[in-house]
Protein backbone atom coordinates (compact mmCIF):
# COMPACT_ATOMS: atom_id res chain seq x y z
CA UNK A 1 0.00 0.00 0.00
CA UNK A 2 1.26 3.55 -0.80
CA UNK A 3 2.00 5.28 1.82
CA UNK A 4 1.21 9.46 1.88
CA UNK A 5 2.89 12.02 3.28
CA UNK A 6 0.38 13.99 5.00
CA UNK A 7 1.61 17.74 3.92
CA UNK A 8 -0.38 19.41 5.94
CA UNK A 9 1.16 23.35 5.74
CA UNK A 10 -2.00 24.66 7.56
CA UNK A 11 -1.32 24.85 11.17
CA UNK A 12 -4.29 25.27 13.27
CA UNK A 13 -5.17 27.75 15.35
CA UNK A 14 -3.74 25.59 18.75
CA UNK A 15 -0.28 24.99 16.27
CA UNK A 16 -0.36 28.22 16.01
CA UNK A 17 -0.41 29.87 18.88
CA UNK A 18 3.48 29.14 19.72
CA UNK A 19 3.10 28.97 23.33
CA UNK A 20 1.55 24.96 23.78
CA UNK A 21 4.01 24.12 21.11
CA UNK A 22 6.64 25.42 22.76
CA UNK A 23 5.86 23.63 25.92
CA UNK A 24 5.64 20.25 24.34
CA UNK A 25 9.40 20.80 22.58
CA UNK A 26 10.75 21.80 26.32
CA UNK A 27 8.99 18.60 27.75
CA UNK A 28 10.58 16.30 25.91
CA UNK A 29 13.74 18.28 26.30
CA UNK A 30 13.70 18.42 29.92
CA UNK A 31 12.28 15.57 30.69
CA UNK A 32 15.22 13.99 28.17
CA UNK A 33 17.77 16.37 30.53
CA UNK A 34 16.37 14.41 34.07
CA UNK A 35 16.30 11.16 32.70
CA UNK A 36 20.04 11.49 31.55
CA UNK A 37 21.25 13.71 34.52
CA UNK A 38 19.97 10.69 36.73
CA UNK A 39 20.60 8.19 34.33
CA UNK A 40 24.20 8.94 34.65
CA UNK A 41 24.88 9.38 38.50
CA UNK A 42 25.31 5.44 39.32
CA UNK A 43 28.03 5.59 36.92
CA UNK A 44 30.20 8.06 38.51
CA UNK A 45 29.73 6.69 41.78
CA UNK A 46 31.72 3.34 40.25
CA UNK A 47 28.63 1.18 40.13
CA UNK A 48 26.68 0.17 36.91
CA UNK A 49 24.82 2.75 35.01
CA UNK A 50 21.36 2.48 34.16
CA UNK A 51 22.00 0.41 30.95
CA UNK A 52 18.62 2.12 29.07
CA UNK A 53 20.69 4.99 28.55
CA UNK A 54 22.94 4.10 25.25
CA UNK A 55 25.32 6.73 25.87
CA UNK A 56 28.65 5.14 26.17
CA UNK A 57 31.50 6.95 28.22
CA UNK A 58 34.05 6.21 25.73
CA UNK A 59 37.58 5.90 26.47
CA UNK A 60 36.43 4.82 29.97
CA UNK A 61 34.05 2.43 29.39
CA UNK A 62 33.87 0.44 26.12
CA UNK A 63 31.59 -1.79 24.06
CA UNK A 64 32.51 -4.99 23.41
CA UNK A 65 32.44 -5.71 19.82
CA UNK A 66 30.16 -8.63 17.70
CA UNK A 67 32.48 -11.25 15.99
CA UNK A 68 31.78 -10.54 12.15
CA UNK A 69 33.30 -6.67 13.32
CA UNK A 70 36.20 -6.02 10.96
CA UNK A 71 38.88 -4.14 12.75
CA UNK A 72 42.74 -4.09 11.76
CA UNK A 73 43.62 -7.59 9.71
CA UNK A 74 46.23 -9.33 12.41
CA UNK A 75 48.73 -12.24 11.64
CA UNK A 76 48.13 -15.38 13.31
CA UNK A 77 51.01 -16.83 15.54
CA UNK A 78 50.90 -20.73 15.67
CA UNK A 79 51.29 -22.02 19.37
CA UNK A 80 55.17 -22.38 18.84
CA UNK A 81 55.33 -19.01 18.05
CA UNK A 82 56.04 -19.02 14.36
CA UNK A 83 53.37 -17.31 11.73
CA UNK A 84 51.21 -19.37 10.31
CA UNK A 85 51.35 -17.76 7.14
CA UNK A 86 53.07 -19.62 4.16
CA UNK A 87 53.99 -16.05 2.35
CA UNK A 88 51.92 -17.02 -0.64
CA UNK A 89 51.19 -13.64 -1.43
CA UNK A 90 47.43 -13.45 -1.87
CA UNK A 91 46.35 -11.73 0.33
CA UNK A 92 48.81 -9.24 -1.36
CA UNK A 93 47.03 -9.73 -4.27
CA UNK A 94 43.48 -9.18 -3.24
CA UNK A 95 44.15 -6.46 -0.97
CA UNK A 96 41.77 -3.89 -3.23
CA UNK A 97 44.24 -0.92 -1.60
CA UNK A 98 47.98 -2.19 -1.92
CA UNK A 99 48.93 -1.68 1.17
CA UNK A 100 50.31 -5.42 1.86
CA UNK A 101 54.10 -5.80 1.39
CA UNK A 102 55.42 -9.68 1.70
CA UNK A 103 58.81 -10.61 1.40
CA UNK A 104 58.91 -14.83 1.78
CA UNK A 105 61.76 -16.48 3.79
CA UNK A 106 62.04 -20.64 2.78
CA UNK A 107 64.03 -23.35 4.33
CA UNK A 108 66.96 -24.75 3.09
CA UNK A 109 66.50 -28.68 3.34
CA UNK A 110 66.29 -29.43 7.00
CA UNK A 111 63.47 -31.61 8.04
CA UNK A 112 60.35 -31.34 9.72
CA UNK A 113 60.25 -27.87 9.79
CA UNK A 114 58.04 -24.67 8.14
CA UNK A 115 58.91 -24.70 4.63
CA UNK A 116 57.89 -21.44 4.26
CA UNK A 117 57.56 -17.70 5.98
CA UNK A 118 57.67 -14.39 5.26
CA UNK A 119 60.68 -12.85 6.62
CA UNK A 120 58.90 -9.27 6.03
CA UNK A 121 55.46 -8.78 6.47
CA UNK A 122 53.81 -5.35 6.15
CA UNK A 123 50.74 -3.16 6.47
CA UNK A 124 49.93 -0.04 6.38
CA UNK A 125 47.05 0.81 8.31
CA UNK A 126 47.19 4.24 6.83
CA UNK A 127 46.27 3.18 3.70
CA UNK A 128 44.17 -0.35 4.56
CA UNK A 129 40.45 0.06 4.21
CA UNK A 130 39.71 -2.75 6.48
CA UNK A 131 37.71 -4.64 3.98
CA UNK A 132 38.18 -7.73 5.13
CA UNK A 133 39.66 -9.63 1.45
CA UNK A 134 42.78 -10.37 3.02
CA UNK A 135 40.90 -12.62 5.30
CA UNK A 136 39.24 -14.24 2.64
CA UNK A 137 41.66 -14.87 0.13
CA UNK A 138 44.34 -16.56 2.75
CA UNK A 139 44.27 -20.26 2.00
CA UNK A 140 45.98 -20.61 5.35
CA UNK A 141 44.10 -19.07 7.99
CA UNK A 142 46.85 -16.74 8.80
CA UNK A 143 45.45 -13.57 8.17
CA UNK A 144 42.04 -12.22 10.62
CA UNK A 145 40.70 -8.97 11.17
CA UNK A 146 40.78 -8.47 14.88
CA UNK A 147 37.91 -6.05 16.89
CA UNK A 148 41.00 -3.44 17.34
CA UNK A 149 40.06 -0.26 15.72
CA UNK A 150 42.33 2.35 18.11
CA UNK A 151 45.06 2.60 15.64
CA UNK A 152 45.16 6.54 15.51
CA UNK A 153 48.80 7.83 15.28
CA UNK A 154 50.56 11.29 15.34
CA UNK A 155 52.93 10.35 12.47
CA UNK A 156 51.83 8.37 9.74
CA UNK A 157 55.03 6.35 9.63
CA UNK A 158 54.17 4.72 12.69
CA UNK A 159 50.84 2.98 10.77
CA UNK A 160 53.11 0.99 9.18
CA UNK A 161 52.93 -2.49 11.37
CA UNK A 162 55.81 -4.67 10.67
CA UNK A 163 55.63 -8.48 11.31
CA UNK A 164 56.40 -8.36 14.93
CA UNK A 165 53.70 -6.21 16.05
CA UNK A 166 51.20 -8.11 13.60
CA UNK A 167 51.51 -11.08 15.02
CA UNK A 168 48.55 -12.24 17.30
CA UNK A 169 48.64 -15.92 19.48
CA UNK A 170 45.97 -17.92 17.56
CA UNK A 171 43.92 -18.37 20.86
CA UNK A 172 43.18 -14.94 21.13
CA UNK A 173 41.86 -15.08 16.96
CA UNK A 174 39.31 -18.03 17.87
CA UNK A 175 36.12 -16.53 17.78
CA UNK A 176 36.90 -15.14 14.56
CA UNK A 177 38.45 -18.14 13.36
CA UNK A 178 35.30 -19.87 14.10
CA UNK A 179 33.06 -17.48 12.70
CA UNK A 180 35.23 -17.07 9.19
CA UNK A 181 34.86 -21.19 8.71
CA UNK A 182 31.25 -21.17 9.35
CA UNK A 183 30.68 -18.18 6.66
CA UNK A 184 33.23 -19.20 4.16
CA UNK A 185 31.94 -22.81 4.72
CA UNK A 186 28.57 -21.53 3.11
CA UNK A 187 30.05 -19.98 0.36
CA UNK A 188 31.12 -23.40 -0.75
CA UNK A 189 35.01 -22.67 -1.49
CA UNK B 1 29.06 56.27 58.38
CA UNK B 2 31.58 53.40 58.21
CA UNK B 3 29.36 50.43 59.07
CA UNK B 4 27.01 51.80 56.65
CA UNK B 5 30.38 52.31 53.99
CA UNK B 6 31.56 48.59 55.15
CA UNK B 7 28.07 47.15 54.50
CA UNK B 8 27.57 48.34 51.02
CA UNK B 9 30.94 47.41 50.19
CA UNK B 10 30.23 44.10 51.41
CA UNK B 11 26.98 43.81 49.31
CA UNK B 12 29.02 45.00 46.17
CA UNK B 13 31.77 42.78 46.71
CA UNK B 14 28.96 39.77 47.25
CA UNK B 15 27.34 40.48 43.99
CA UNK B 16 30.47 40.70 41.51
CA UNK B 17 31.82 37.85 43.06
CA UNK B 18 28.68 35.79 42.75
CA UNK B 19 28.04 37.38 39.22
CA UNK B 20 31.64 37.53 37.66
CA UNK B 21 33.14 34.69 39.56
CA UNK B 22 30.75 32.44 40.07
CA UNK B 23 27.96 32.48 37.46
CA UNK B 24 29.43 33.73 34.19
CA UNK B 25 32.27 31.10 34.60
CA UNK B 26 30.09 28.08 36.04
CA UNK B 27 27.59 28.76 32.97
CA UNK B 28 29.63 28.08 30.00
CA UNK B 29 30.54 24.94 31.78
CA UNK B 30 26.48 24.20 32.27
CA UNK B 31 25.70 25.30 29.11
CA UNK B 32 27.67 22.60 27.19
CA UNK B 33 26.98 20.15 29.71
CA UNK B 34 22.80 20.80 30.27
CA UNK B 35 22.64 20.94 25.99
CA UNK B 36 24.86 17.30 26.16
CA UNK B 37 22.29 15.56 28.60
CA UNK B 38 19.64 16.37 26.82
CA UNK B 39 20.95 15.20 23.48
CA UNK B 40 22.42 12.22 24.93
CA UNK B 41 26.01 13.21 24.71
CA UNK B 42 28.08 13.28 27.58
CA UNK B 43 29.80 17.19 27.44
CA UNK B 44 33.27 18.26 28.14
CA UNK B 45 34.93 16.20 30.35
CA UNK B 46 38.72 16.13 28.93
CA UNK B 47 40.53 18.81 30.40
CA UNK B 48 42.08 17.44 33.93
CA UNK B 49 44.38 18.19 36.70
CA UNK B 50 46.20 15.22 37.71
CA UNK B 51 43.90 12.86 36.50
CA UNK B 52 40.81 14.86 38.10
CA UNK B 53 38.32 15.97 35.41
CA UNK B 54 35.14 16.81 38.38
CA UNK B 55 32.65 16.47 35.65
CA UNK B 56 35.10 18.23 32.96
CA UNK B 57 34.98 22.10 35.41
CA UNK B 58 37.98 22.72 34.68
CA UNK B 59 37.71 23.46 31.53
CA UNK B 60 36.36 27.05 32.88
CA UNK B 61 40.21 27.03 33.45
CA UNK B 62 41.08 25.99 30.03
CA UNK B 63 38.54 28.49 28.86
CA UNK B 64 39.85 31.50 30.48
CA UNK B 65 43.84 30.35 29.95
CA UNK B 66 42.62 30.36 26.49
CA UNK B 67 40.85 33.50 26.30
CA UNK B 68 43.55 35.42 27.92
CA UNK B 69 46.32 33.73 25.89
CA UNK B 70 44.59 34.62 22.48
CA UNK B 71 46.13 37.41 20.12
CA UNK B 72 44.28 40.17 20.33
CA UNK B 73 43.23 41.18 16.72
CA UNK B 74 41.81 44.42 15.51
CA UNK B 75 41.23 44.55 11.90
CA UNK B 76 42.27 47.12 8.87
CA UNK B 77 40.31 49.57 8.58
CA UNK B 78 38.43 49.38 11.87
CA UNK B 79 38.05 52.11 14.43
CA UNK B 80 40.44 51.54 16.83
CA UNK B 81 38.64 53.10 19.39
CA UNK B 82 35.74 52.37 18.96
CA UNK B 83 36.26 48.65 18.21
CA UNK B 84 38.22 48.61 21.67
CA UNK B 85 35.42 50.43 23.73
CA UNK B 86 32.80 48.45 22.24
CA UNK B 87 32.95 45.83 24.11
CA UNK B 88 33.25 47.69 27.76
CA UNK B 89 29.89 48.74 26.97
CA UNK B 90 27.99 46.09 26.41
CA UNK B 91 29.61 44.17 29.88
CA UNK B 92 29.27 46.77 32.18
CA UNK B 93 25.30 47.66 31.74
CA UNK B 94 24.98 43.91 32.30
CA UNK B 95 27.12 44.15 35.56
CA UNK B 96 25.16 48.10 36.93
CA UNK B 97 22.02 46.62 37.17
CA UNK B 98 22.78 44.85 39.52
CA UNK B 99 23.11 47.62 41.91
CA UNK B 100 19.38 47.86 41.94
CA UNK B 101 18.79 44.22 41.92
CA UNK B 102 17.43 43.26 45.93
CA UNK B 103 18.33 39.63 46.96
CA UNK B 104 17.33 39.55 50.33
CA UNK B 105 14.39 41.38 52.43
CA UNK B 106 15.21 44.05 55.54
CA UNK B 107 16.91 42.51 58.44
CA UNK B 108 17.69 43.29 61.68
CA UNK B 109 21.70 43.08 62.00
CA UNK B 110 23.52 43.85 65.45
CA UNK B 111 21.09 46.73 66.06
CA UNK B 112 21.18 47.65 62.54
CA UNK B 113 18.78 47.45 59.61
CA UNK B 114 20.34 45.61 56.98
CA UNK B 115 18.90 46.20 53.06
CA UNK B 116 20.00 43.48 51.09
CA UNK B 117 20.26 45.55 48.10
CA UNK B 118 23.23 47.85 46.76
CA UNK B 119 20.84 51.06 46.30
CA UNK B 120 17.41 50.97 46.97
CA UNK B 121 16.54 53.64 44.05
CA UNK B 122 12.45 55.01 43.70
CA UNK B 123 12.66 54.10 40.37
CA UNK B 124 14.60 50.85 40.61
CA UNK B 125 12.44 49.02 37.65
CA UNK B 126 13.56 52.17 35.47
CA UNK B 127 16.53 52.50 36.57
CA UNK B 128 17.15 48.66 35.10
CA UNK B 129 15.57 48.96 31.84
CA UNK B 130 17.30 52.48 31.19
CA UNK B 131 21.17 50.89 31.75
CA UNK B 132 20.06 47.56 30.37
CA UNK B 133 19.60 49.38 27.06
CA UNK B 134 22.62 51.33 27.02
CA UNK B 135 24.55 47.85 26.17
CA UNK B 136 22.60 47.81 22.64
CA UNK B 137 25.16 50.91 21.62
CA UNK B 138 28.01 48.53 22.56
CA UNK B 139 26.46 46.04 20.12
CA UNK B 140 25.80 48.37 17.18
CA UNK B 141 29.00 50.03 17.57
CA UNK B 142 30.84 46.42 17.84
CA UNK B 143 29.32 45.61 14.33
CA UNK B 144 30.07 49.52 13.00
CA UNK B 145 33.20 50.08 13.92
CA UNK B 146 34.70 46.16 12.69
CA UNK B 147 35.03 46.95 9.06
CA UNK B 148 33.22 43.61 8.06
CA UNK B 149 29.95 43.36 6.26
CA UNK B 150 29.14 40.60 8.50
CA UNK B 151 29.12 42.59 11.82
CA UNK B 152 27.45 45.49 10.13
CA UNK B 153 24.79 43.35 9.35
CA UNK B 154 24.34 41.67 12.66
CA UNK B 155 24.32 45.31 14.67
CA UNK B 156 21.95 46.25 12.17
CA UNK B 157 19.87 42.75 13.14
CA UNK B 158 20.81 43.73 16.65
CA UNK B 159 19.30 47.27 16.45
CA UNK B 160 15.89 46.42 15.26
CA UNK B 161 15.31 44.05 17.22
CA UNK B 162 16.51 45.27 20.47
CA UNK B 163 13.93 48.07 19.47
CA UNK B 164 11.07 46.20 19.06
CA UNK B 165 11.52 44.16 22.08
CA UNK B 166 12.27 47.06 24.38
CA UNK B 167 8.82 48.45 23.16
CA UNK B 168 6.94 45.22 24.55
CA UNK B 169 9.13 45.03 27.81
CA UNK B 170 8.67 48.51 28.68
CA UNK B 171 4.62 48.02 27.96
CA UNK B 172 4.55 44.72 30.18
CA UNK B 173 6.24 45.44 32.95
CA UNK B 174 3.68 48.63 33.24
CA UNK B 175 1.11 46.16 34.02
CA UNK B 176 3.30 45.01 36.51
CA UNK B 177 3.59 48.61 37.90
CA UNK B 178 -0.06 48.82 38.04
CA UNK B 179 -0.44 45.89 39.98
CA UNK B 180 2.06 46.57 42.25
CA UNK B 181 1.62 50.11 42.51
CA UNK B 182 5.53 50.65 42.91
CA UNK B 183 8.52 51.38 40.92
CA UNK B 184 11.16 50.26 43.94
CA UNK B 185 12.53 47.20 43.18
CA UNK B 186 12.46 46.47 46.77
CA UNK B 187 8.47 46.98 47.50
CA UNK B 188 8.13 45.05 44.68
CA UNK B 189 9.59 42.21 46.21
CA UNK B 190 7.86 42.55 49.93
CA UNK B 191 4.37 42.92 48.59
CA UNK B 192 4.74 39.30 47.11
CA UNK B 193 5.33 38.21 50.86
CA UNK B 194 1.67 37.00 50.24
CA UNK B 195 1.87 33.78 47.70
CA UNK B 196 -1.11 34.99 46.05
CA UNK B 197 0.25 38.41 44.98
CA UNK B 198 3.35 36.77 43.08
CA UNK B 199 3.45 38.25 39.82
CA UNK B 200 2.74 35.16 37.77
CA UNK B 201 -1.17 34.84 38.98
CA UNK B 202 -1.75 38.52 38.62
CA UNK B 203 0.48 38.96 35.52
CA UNK B 204 0.32 35.69 34.03
CA UNK B 205 0.32 37.09 30.18
CA UNK B 206 2.98 39.56 31.00
CA UNK B 207 4.80 36.98 32.59
CA UNK B 208 4.93 35.02 29.00
CA UNK B 209 5.72 37.72 26.96
CA UNK B 210 8.25 39.43 29.60
CA UNK B 211 10.05 35.87 29.24
CA UNK B 212 9.98 36.33 25.25
CA UNK B 213 11.03 39.90 25.39
CA UNK B 214 13.99 39.32 27.72
CA UNK B 215 15.17 36.48 25.77
CA UNK B 216 15.11 38.68 22.11
CA UNK B 217 16.96 41.16 24.22
CA UNK B 218 19.52 38.81 25.12
CA UNK B 219 20.01 37.57 21.64
CA UNK B 220 19.85 34.13 22.26
CA UNK B 221 18.22 31.22 20.63
CA UNK B 222 15.51 31.53 19.31
CA UNK B 223 16.27 34.96 18.57
CA UNK B 224 19.48 35.03 17.99
CA UNK B 225 19.34 36.50 14.37
CA UNK B 226 21.84 39.25 15.15
CA UNK B 227 25.09 36.31 16.02
CA UNK B 228 23.60 33.32 13.64
CA UNK B 229 26.16 31.52 12.70
CA UNK B 230 25.16 29.95 9.98
CA UNK B 231 24.14 33.38 8.42
CA UNK B 232 26.56 35.99 9.76
CA UNK B 233 29.74 33.81 10.85
CA UNK B 234 29.08 35.47 14.40
CA UNK B 235 27.13 38.76 14.05
CA UNK B 236 28.35 41.51 15.63
CA UNK B 237 30.97 39.98 17.02
CA UNK B 238 33.28 38.62 14.07
CA UNK B 239 36.42 40.15 14.46
CA UNK B 240 36.84 40.43 18.26
CA UNK B 241 39.27 37.69 19.67
CA UNK B 242 40.45 36.95 22.60
CA UNK B 243 39.22 39.06 26.00
CA UNK B 244 37.31 41.85 23.85
CA UNK B 245 35.18 38.49 22.47
CA UNK B 246 35.25 36.97 26.39
CA UNK B 247 34.11 40.07 27.23
CA UNK B 248 31.14 39.80 24.73
CA UNK B 249 30.50 35.87 26.15
CA UNK B 250 30.57 36.84 29.46
CA UNK B 251 28.11 40.00 28.79
CA UNK B 252 25.65 37.54 27.51
CA UNK B 253 25.91 35.31 30.58
CA UNK B 254 25.65 37.90 33.06
CA UNK B 255 22.37 39.51 30.92
CA UNK B 256 21.21 35.98 31.70
CA UNK B 257 21.63 36.04 35.24
CA UNK B 258 19.98 39.93 35.38
CA UNK B 259 17.16 38.30 33.24
CA UNK B 260 16.60 35.58 36.11
CA UNK B 261 16.76 37.46 38.70
CA UNK B 262 14.13 40.55 37.21
CA UNK B 263 11.99 38.00 36.41
CA UNK B 264 12.31 36.65 40.21
CA UNK B 265 11.65 39.80 41.42
CA UNK B 266 8.85 40.86 39.23
CA UNK B 267 6.79 37.86 39.14
CA UNK B 268 7.49 34.74 41.16
CA UNK B 269 7.87 36.44 44.48
CA UNK B 270 11.26 37.57 45.01
CA UNK B 271 13.01 35.87 47.82
CA UNK B 272 9.74 34.25 49.23
CA UNK B 273 9.33 30.69 50.19
CA UNK B 274 5.52 30.16 49.20
CA UNK B 275 3.10 30.02 52.04
CA UNK B 276 6.23 31.15 54.37
CA UNK B 277 6.07 34.55 55.54
CA UNK B 278 9.32 36.46 57.04
CA UNK B 279 7.77 36.69 60.89
CA UNK B 280 6.89 32.67 60.93
CA UNK B 281 10.59 32.27 59.49
CA UNK B 282 11.99 34.56 62.52
CA UNK B 283 9.55 32.87 64.96
CA UNK B 284 11.05 29.11 64.01
CA UNK B 285 14.78 30.62 64.67
CA UNK B 286 13.66 33.10 67.74
CA UNK B 287 16.15 30.59 70.13
CA UNK B 288 19.12 32.47 68.10
CA UNK B 289 18.37 35.95 69.52
CA UNK B 290 17.32 38.68 67.39
CA UNK B 291 20.80 39.17 65.53
CA UNK B 292 21.66 35.08 65.01
CA UNK B 293 17.67 34.47 63.58
CA UNK B 294 18.04 37.39 61.28
CA UNK B 295 20.94 36.14 59.94
CA UNK B 296 19.56 32.74 59.14
CA UNK B 297 16.64 34.28 57.61
CA UNK B 298 18.77 36.22 55.33
CA UNK B 299 20.95 33.36 54.37
CA UNK B 300 17.93 31.31 53.48
CA UNK B 301 15.98 34.04 51.66
CA UNK B 302 19.38 35.11 49.79
CA UNK B 303 19.61 30.94 48.83
CA UNK B 304 16.19 31.21 48.02
CA UNK B 305 16.46 33.86 45.78
CA UNK B 306 19.10 32.02 43.94
CA UNK B 307 17.66 29.21 43.36
CA UNK B 308 14.96 30.81 41.78
CA UNK B 309 17.42 32.61 39.64
CA UNK B 310 19.11 29.76 39.02
CA UNK B 311 15.77 28.08 38.08
CA UNK B 312 15.27 30.88 35.11
CA UNK B 313 18.53 30.02 33.96
CA UNK B 314 17.78 26.76 33.21
CA UNK B 315 14.58 27.57 31.91
CA UNK B 316 16.66 29.81 29.43
CA UNK B 317 18.81 27.37 28.27
CA UNK B 318 16.25 24.46 27.87
CA UNK B 319 14.11 27.12 25.42
CA UNK B 320 17.73 27.67 23.75
CA UNK B 321 18.73 24.56 23.30
CA UNK B 322 14.85 23.36 22.16
CA UNK B 323 13.74 26.01 19.54
CA UNK B 324 15.14 25.95 16.24
CA UNK B 325 16.20 29.97 15.22
CA UNK B 326 13.17 32.23 13.91
CA UNK B 327 13.93 33.77 10.49
CA UNK B 328 14.34 37.71 10.90
CA UNK B 329 11.20 38.79 9.45
CA UNK B 330 9.34 36.18 11.92
CA UNK B 331 11.14 37.79 14.91
CA UNK B 332 9.68 41.54 13.68
CA UNK B 333 6.47 40.27 13.72
CA UNK B 334 6.51 38.46 16.47
CA UNK B 335 7.67 41.77 18.16
CA UNK B 336 5.17 44.20 16.54
CA UNK B 337 2.18 42.13 15.36
CA UNK B 338 1.43 39.60 18.00
CA UNK B 339 3.62 41.06 21.56
CA UNK B 340 3.01 44.86 20.92
CA UNK B 341 -1.26 44.22 20.66
CA UNK B 342 -0.66 41.57 23.48
CA UNK B 343 0.75 43.65 25.37
CA UNK B 344 -1.46 47.12 25.16
CA UNK B 345 -3.87 44.36 25.52
CA UNK B 346 -2.83 43.74 28.57
CA UNK B 347 -2.58 46.82 30.24
CA UNK B 348 -6.01 47.56 29.27
CA UNK B 349 -7.36 43.96 30.97
CA UNK B 350 -5.27 44.81 34.00
CA UNK B 351 -6.81 48.20 33.93
CA UNK B 352 -10.18 46.81 33.68
CA UNK B 353 -10.09 44.23 36.64
CA UNK B 354 -8.44 47.17 38.81
CA UNK B 355 -11.39 49.56 38.77
CA UNK B 356 -13.94 46.55 38.79
CA UNK B 357 -12.24 45.02 41.68
CA UNK B 358 -11.78 48.10 43.52
S1 LIG C 1 41.58 -5.49 4.98
FE1 LIG C 1 41.48 -5.12 2.79
S2 LIG C 1 42.72 -3.30 2.50
FE2 LIG C 1 43.20 -4.06 4.52
S3 LIG C 1 44.99 -5.33 4.24
FE3 LIG C 1 43.22 -6.67 4.08
S4 LIG C 1 42.75 -6.75 1.91
FE4 LIG C 1 44.08 -5.00 2.22
S1 LIG D 1 48.58 -14.28 5.09
FE1 LIG D 1 47.64 -15.98 4.05
S2 LIG D 1 47.28 -15.21 1.99
FE2 LIG D 1 48.70 -13.80 2.92
S3 LIG D 1 50.69 -14.55 2.33
FE3 LIG D 1 50.26 -15.46 4.29
S4 LIG D 1 49.33 -17.40 3.82
FE4 LIG D 1 49.28 -16.23 1.93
Amino acid sequence: MAYYVNRRSEMTWWEKSYIPEIIKGMWLTSRRFFYNLFGFIPFFLGTEKDRRIMTVYYPEEQVQYPVAYRGRPVLAQNEDGHPACVACGLCEIACPAYCIHIEPGQNTGKQNQYERWPDVFNIDYAICIFCGNCEEACPEEAIFMSDDCEISMLDRKQMLYTKEQLLTPVADLQKRIEFTRNMYAKWNY
Amino acid sequence: MWVDLIITLVKISFILAITVGFFAPVLTWVERKQSALMQDRIGANRADIMGFTVLGLFHIIADALKMFTKEDFIPDGANKILHTVSPIIALVPALLTFAVIPFGGQYTLFDKEVNLVISDLDVGLLFVFAIASLATYGYVIAGWSSNNNWSLLGSMRTASQMISYEVTMGLTIIGVLMVYGSMKLTEIGAIQENFWMWGIFLQPVGFFMFLTASIAENKRIPFDAPEAESELVAGYFTEYSGLKFGMFFMAEFIEMVTIGAIMTILFLGAWHIPFLTTATLLSWFDFLGTTGSNLVVMLIHVGVFFAKVIFFIWLQMIIRWTLPRFRYDQIMRLGWKILLPLSLANILVTGLLILALN
